[in-house]
């Protein structure tokens, strides 16, 4: 057996060797490729027109209720891709398919072309504005923290939770982490959790003091089933620099994609005037408080 | 577009280098729990009687036959409600210990099976006591045959570690994904991360070949 070893090593490791190289340098090659065709477009784009004849748009999604996920019978639901396939209907791309894919790689997703549009519910705010071009936000909401049932710590707003030293729990690639950082909790104080679900479970194993995120998701999560062992407290509008951080959402494009947004846009501000708009989120937990007439161009500072 | 951003590179260096010395931390503590813990479900797969040997060796399969990241979401989620709570890196160095020991066992048995039968005979003819003999005798010829096979799990659970991700560890993949998650670059991260693994991984296996020859006879 040894002897073995020792003559396949004294015949082969040249070959080996380069022939390894070589493939690394090939898959170096393929993806500086890949990076280069998707690069920003120029004049406005023709993605809508090309939507428009495969007649299928895919949407990016991080299976977040009551944002955008798959539903218990396989299917695409959730206030953004509702929202998305309302509009897209209207722009004359009758089909969506989802592409289901965790919250932090939504961004470099859609920057490396695996989907047309991010339709996650997601936060608009300066640094995203940078890499991604945003239509006006669909809803608003605010920050809510999950506690042990009775808040032991009456936490209540970041400002409580860097105050007290307790420990709390975000979700990867979410907001939450920089508001938190902000305000001045340490580092070593925030638990980074797969994702929402497995935070409620870390909050019930008794693993942090808090959970954050926002009302929202939090309404709904707790929603899921009985979760006697915990509750939520009473939404709060952050404030970093002096600045209220609105959690407002809209729709990703690739940047330089401006048509397919403009046209977006439009379909989107009629929904909301017409009403059409409440009337299609509302059974995802959405309500009048929800409804916003900010506009990307505020967010996006 | 930029492909690589050395500026940014070097911003994001120091978090990955903390999440190394977090990956190599837990790999250590990991290798030494599951160093022991094998040795001991070796010896327990020796033992006279089956009182023993079947419990044992359903514990063993059962580990074996399971996925590491379902044991750490049971460690991490299922445990502490029975009151038995640990930091999420002490979870992740027993989680790690514990389902590499269930491999370390198997090489340990392959390197007491492979101590020549003679010496056992020569071992009873000296009218050794049964510890003395295991003790002088078998496990330092035993031990001496499997290091490099030890060696080459301690490389596999080190490229593990990122699956602790999942019980909060900030280890260095999660570092990285977490920098691009901000920064939303992911290219920079996720290759200096590659290639953390592979400049500590390749001399280690390097190593294990040298101490192979050398103690291969």
């Amino acid at each position: 057996m040894s002897y073995q070893q020792h003559t396949h090593r004294a015949t082969t490791p040249g070959l080996t060797r380069r022939g390894l190289l070589g493939a690394l340098g090939l898959t170096a090659l393929a993806t500086g490729c890949s990076r280069v065709s998707t690069a920003d477009a120029t004049d406005g784009g023709n993605l809508l027109e090309r939507l428009r004849e495969q007649g299928t748009v895919r949407l990016g999604i991080a299976g977040e209720i009551p944002f955008a996920y798959i539903d218990r019978d396989g299917r695409l639901t959730g206030e953004a891709p509702t929202v998305a396939k309302a509009i897209f209907t209207r722009l004359g791309v009758p089909h969506t398919q989802p592409v289901p894919i965790d919250f932090g790689s939504l961004i470099p997703g859609l920057r490396s072309n695996q989907f047309d549009v991010i339709a996650a519910g997601m936060f608009i705010n300066p640094t995203r504005c940078a890499q991604v071009l945003f239509s006006d936000p669909d809803y608003q909401v605010q920050e809510a923290l999950i506690v042990p049932r009775g808040n032991p710590k009456k936490l209540r707003t970041y400002a409580d939770i860097a105050r007290t030293g307790a420990s709390m729990g975000v979700a990867t690639g979410g907001i939450e982490i920089q508001y938190a950082k902000s305000y001045g909790v340490p580092s070593g104080k925030i638990a980074i959790y797969n994702d929402q679900l497995s935070g409620l479970e870390g909050i019930e194993a008794g693993r942090m003091d808090c959970f954050a995120g926002t009302s929202l998701t939090l309404r709904n999560l707790l929603a899921t089933g009985s979760h006697p062992k915990v509750e939520m407290t009473e939404p709060f509008i952050p404030v970093v620099g002096g600045k209220k951080q609105y959690g407002a959402g809209g729709y990703g494009f690739r940047p330089g994609e401006t048509r397919l947004r403009d046209a977006f846009n439009s379909q989107l501000h009629r929904l909301r005037d017409s009403g059409e708009l409440l009337r299609l989120i509302r059974p995802f937990g959405f309500t009048e408080t929800e409804s916003t007439t900010l506009t990307a161009r505020e967010l996006c500072g | 577009m930029r492909t690589w951003d050395w500026s940014y590179t070097g911003h994001v260096l120091p978090d990955l280098l903390r999440g190394l010395l977090v990956t190599l931390e837990a790999t250590a503590l990991g290798s030494v729990l599951a160093f022991a813990l094998g040795l001991v479900w070796a010896l327990a797969f020796r033992a006279p009687t089956r009182w023993v040997r079947w419990p044992v060796g359903a514990v063993v399969e059962f580990v074996r036959n399971t996925p590491l990241l379902v044991q750490l979401f049971f460690l991490f989620y299922v445990l502490p409600t029975t009151g038995l709570t640990f930091s999420p890196l002490t979870t992740g160095v027993i989680g790690l210990g514990l389902h590499y020991s269930t491999y370390t066992a198997e090489v340990y048995r392959a390197g007491i099976d492979g101590v020549p039968p003679g010496q056992w005979e020569a071992a009873t003819a000296l009218s050794l006591p049964r510890r003395r003999t295991w003790t002088a005798v078998i496990l330092p010829q035993a031990i001496r045959r499997v290091v490099p096979a030890l060696g080459n799990y301690v490389i596999a659970m080190f490229k593990d570690t990122p699956m602790l991700a999942a019980i909060t560890v900030l280890d260095m993949l999660k570092q990285a994904e977490e920098a691009g998650a901000e920064s939303f670059r992911y290219t920079e991260p996720i290759t200096v991360v590659g290639l953390l693994f592979v400049l500590i991984a390749y001399p280690t296996s390097l190593l294990m070949r040298a101490l192979e020859r050398r103690l291969g006879n």
